[in-house]
């Protein structure tokens, strides 16, 4: 027991709560993971569990997706590096150079996660559909030949997937590159280079455990991608994993073999990228928060600052202000049209979908489990984060592998496997809500731990270490020194989980009951059963809560926050 | 094939399955309650204090998101002290959820409707359904209710041909049968449904019988678009991505032409293929009572009313009108399978070639 809480603080009950949190996130990852293995090598009837019959034939059928395979890797690769470019940009032009308004805009850059890559989709459907999306049609209007766009092809779901899961790059970024030390870039500028140059030489690098942190993560995301290539792939006859595991879990008798085979099929692009990340991070030494007193100060850019603010507004023209202008436009059609001449006006698709009664208690739900799972994940992955990048526990590296695993499958296989998981034990919490607190809890176990991570690599452990040699205890020197330090990153990753569980869409489809509906799958539901008018009604009314409840949340925050300081 | 041959399979079948099980004397299990009580516009033999009590009402239904909430409101207007709620998914999707909640002893569902013959024998035979024989059945012909009745009971007919955006294809150039539909010239501009609809199953298994494989190599080629609802392909047809749509519902049809949308309709020459929406209790349901209510309620005219003015649906009800601007069932010729049992055995065959088909795999 003393070896194995050797590095952990002295204090006894503190480390031994640690060791618990460690093995209860460890295997409510693991205990999901067991059925999805289980379902992968079952050949005898699909969902029963111990399988009756074992073998490796789903495996083996995998050759028979590799198109579709391709097709993902492709999409995801694509997305992300268009992710992380744009979020560095945006992240280096609103925390490194004094463009007029940053503050605002960097509000503002938070936007698209609230859309939901789901509403981002069905918006640029609207938007870049062949023939008769609104961009094609205006280009027909100015005598253009063909169509501009298509947002059904590849190129199409990769620049979606980018433009709605790209702000989690942004939040990443520019949260490593608040917490840098400027005098670097300043020392730079001092012996004559330019500023692209610093950018380049000094700021990126600085930043890169952010950045890398990011790439992976991002990656992972956009492997388990969902709502876009559902909402645009299948329309163009282009499959990803997620939307073949989607179609074979649908039919009867359902292929959970396939789809669990598949599923981890992307666990190992998922382990390369991973210790990929790992040895880049482990060579260098990427401490750049030191004891030294510093404050990041804006670089000033000239007039290169009128470029780079239109370079943030077209981000926003594009992931915000041009989808919820065509999604409002379509709400109000009576039905939509090849011409948009042809148009009839009407109220009713509001009218209906307030009438039909099953947003409102998704709304509710949704919130509510993204307050509670933000509020109760944060702390608990605090101290995760801590465990893995700061203390001496042993085997603390296969932890971070095991707590990682969420990300690694697709979201609908880890779904899946939470439902097997949890609607096989004796505790009836299938068809409530504390299911998918608990899945939500589980799934954004990566996204929390990347976020915290980034920063707490930033963070010099000279600074801790000094607190203790100073006589600090251990909790003083957490109250005192490290949680501050981090405070960043904590509010980065509550934000992130807060918005990732009212968005959640590929566990919760499964794991919804009648009385525990929530907002993305109502929505597809919506959107697959009903015309393009209601569901753009639908998703302007969740646009517009999500909008309203983060306004809220940030006002009674402030509220909060100054009262405090006061 | 004329609909009372598809009927007398069915009740066939489910003879064959269930009499081992009876043992007894099946009139006596098939006898209404001794007092049925009149409601406003229907005959019950459910507690309705107890219903009340229960307050509340789960169905499971294919139908889409917008039609459920609706019939939901409707029943929730007419017993306010019950609240309402639902699941929608289709047909497939919908029997495996609800396959996994049972494995598992979950029980969350009241009602049940299914629209796959296949799935509603299966459940039976799996004892998913209880038996409440509803005064209301007494509208409805034998062979359009299990045997011995009580179990589940046909609600609609959902009849599906071709349609066509009206604006871009000329009457002259549209398909006239299911053969036509097989033209190059629509190559691209097709669409059709899921593999998890029951509907285009059997539109798979009857155009199966009478073209063989060869049919569905050459719809492959045309490069068919699945989607997993009727409301989506119309969608595209009338905002003219597509221009045809393949396994298009006749009643979809009917409330996109209500709505004043550029669409016309195809009976095929060899028949519409057609499934019944079937509605049943589910076994160790939540809310019993109020589930033996919904059925009282929803088989009565006042029910069929409701349900066929949300969804233009041809009602099984004897004497029931069609849905406004339809045709009458004996009016139309239609395609569905004869023996179910052999068509649910058909189903990994036809998600294998609707997988091709949709160029899932």
């Amino acid at each position: 027991m003393r070896a194995l809480l050797r590095g952990v603080p002295r204090f006894g009950i503190a480390g031994l709560l640690m060791l618990l949190v460690l093995l209860l996130c460890a295997s409510i990852v693991l205990y999901p993971v067991v059925f999805i293995v289980a379902e992968s090598l079952n050949v005898g009837e699909p969902g029963v569990f111990p399988p009756e019959q074992l073998s490796l034939r789903n495996f083996a059928s995998i050759s028979q997706d590799v198109g579709v395979l391709v097709n993902t890797l492709l999409v995801a690769f694509g997305a992300t590096v268009m992710a992380v470019v744009i979020g560095f940009v945006l992240a280096w032009i609103l925390t490194r150079t004094n463009i007029p308004g940053r503050t605002r805009l960097e509000r503002l850059m938070e936007l698209p996660y609230y859309m939901t890559p789901l509403v981002g989709a069905m918006a640029w459907a609207v938007l870049a559909a062949p023939k008769n999306g609104l961009l094609n049609q205006v280009w027909h209007g100015i005598g253009g030949r063909g169509d501009l766009f298509n947002i059904y092809a590849p190129l199409g779901i990769a620049w979606v997937m980018a433009l709605f899961e790209g702000t989690v790059a942004f939040v990443m970024i520019s949260a490593a590159m608040k917490s840098m030390d400027p005098s670097l870039e300043e020392s730079s500028r001092v012996f004559g280079a330019g500023k692209l140059r610093t950018a380049l030489r000094i700021t990126l690098p600085l930043v890169a455990p952010g950045v890398l942190s990011a790439f992976v993560f991002v990656f992972a995301e956009m492997l388990g991608a969902f709502a876009a290539a559902f909402v645009l792939g299948i329309p163009g006859r282009f499959y990803v994993v997620t939307t073949a595991i989607w179609e074979a879990t649908q039919s009867f008798p359902p292929e959970y073999g396939r789809a669990a085979a598949l599923g981890l099929s992307l666990f190992a692009a998922m382990v390369v990228t991973l210790t990929i990340s790992k040895l880049i991070m482990r060579r260098g030494a990427y401490a750049t928060i030191t004891g030294k007193a510093f404050r990041p100060r804006p670089i000033d850019v000239g007039h290169a600052r009128w470029p780079l603010l239109a370079v943030a507004w077209g981000y926003i023209l594009v992931s915000v202000i041009l989808p919820v202008g065509a999604l409002l436009l379509t709400s109000f059609q009576r039905f939509a049209t090849v011409n948009l001449a042809d148009s009839v006006f009407t109220v009713s698709n509001y009218v209906t979908a307030m009438s039909t009664g099953t947003l409102g208690q998704a709304f509710v739900n949704s919130l509510i489990l993204g307050l509670s799972v933000a509020t109760i994940g944060v702390p608990v992955i605090g101290v995760l984060t801590w465990i893995i990048y700061r203390s001496q526990m042993p085997g603390r590296t296969s932890v971070e592998y095991v707590l990682m695993f969420p990300q690694a499958v697709p979201r609908l296989v880890f779904g899946l496997g939470l439902l097997w998981a949890w609607i096989n034990i004796p505790i009836p919490i299938y068809g409530t809500l504390w299911l998918l607190g608990i899945a939500y809890f589980t799934v954004f176990l990566p996204l929390g731990l990347r976020t915290m991570a980034g920063v707490v690599l930033q963070v010099d452990r000279s600074l801790e270490e000094c607190a203790r040699v100073c006589g600090a205890s251990w909790m003083h020197q957490m109250r005192t020194v490290s949680l501050p330090l981090l405070r960043p990153g904590i509010a980065a990753a509550w934000l992130l989980i807060f918005i990732a569980s009212v968005r959640e869409l590929g566990a919760s489809i499964f794991l919804m009951g009648p009385q525990s509906k929530v907002i993305s799958p109502a929505i597809i539901n919506a959107w697959l059963s009903s015309s393009s008018e209601l569901s753009a009604a639908m998703a302007m009314i969740l646009t517009a809560t999500v909008f309203a409840a983060v306004i809220l949340l940030f006002t009674v925050a402030r509220r909060f926050s100054g009262a405090r300081e006061v | 094939m004329n609909r009372s041959g598809l009927s007398k399979a069915a009740v066939l079948a489910v003879c064959m399955m269930i009499s081992p099980l009876l043992g007894g004397d099946a009139s006596a299990a098939d006898a209404v309650c001794a007092k049925p009580r009149q409601m406003d516009g229907f005959k019950t033999c459910a507690d309705v204090d107890k219903a009340e009590q229960e307050g509340a009402l789960v169905l499971y239904s294919p139908d889409p998101e917008e039609g459920s909430a609706k019939l939901m409101n409707a029943f929730h207007q007419a017993f306010p002290k019950i609240n309402t709620n639902f699941i929608r998914l289709q047909t497939g999707a919908l029997y495996q959820k609800l396959m996994t909640e049972r494995r598992a002893k979950s029980y969350q569902v009241d009602v049940l409707q299914l629209t796959d013959m296949g799935f509603v024998l299966d459940f039976q035979k799996r004892g998913g359904y209880v038996q409440y024989v509803s005064p209301e059945m007494d509208g409805y012909k034998a062979d359009n209710m299990s045997t011995p009745k009580g179990y589940w009971t046909w609600s609609s007919y959902i009849m599906a041909g071709l349609a066509y955006n009206s604006n871009l294809v000329k009457p002259e150039d549209a398909p006239k049968s299911w053969k036509d539909a097989l033209d190059p010239k629509w190559s691209g501009v097709i669409n059709a449904k899921t593999v998890t609809s029951g509907l285009q199953h059997v539109a798979w298994y009857e155009l199966q019988k009478l073209y063989g494989d060869e049919y569905f190599d050459k719809l492959a080629a045309l490069q068919p678009r699945g989607f997993d609802s009727y409301v989506q392909q119309f969608d595209r047809m009338i905002s003219g991505q597509d221009q045809i749509a393949f396994t298009a519902q006749y009643s979809a049809y009917l409330l996109a032409k209500a709505k004043g949308a550029p669409v016309a309709f195809v009976f095929p020459t060899e028949g519409l293929a057609t499934t019944p929406g079937v509605m049943g209790i589910v076994a160790d349901a939540p809310h019993p009572n109020a589930a033996q209510l919904f059925m009282d309620w929803f088989l009565s005219e006042t029910g069929q009313k409701a349900y066929d003015a949300i969804m233009s649906l041809n009602s099984p009800r004897i004497g029931a009108p069609p849905p406004p601007g339809g045709l009458p069932l004996d009016q139309v010729k239609l395609l569905y399978p004869t023996d179910w049992q052999a068509f649910l055995e058909t189903r990994p065959e036809f998600a294998k070639v609707w997988a091709k088909v949709t160029g899932t795999r």
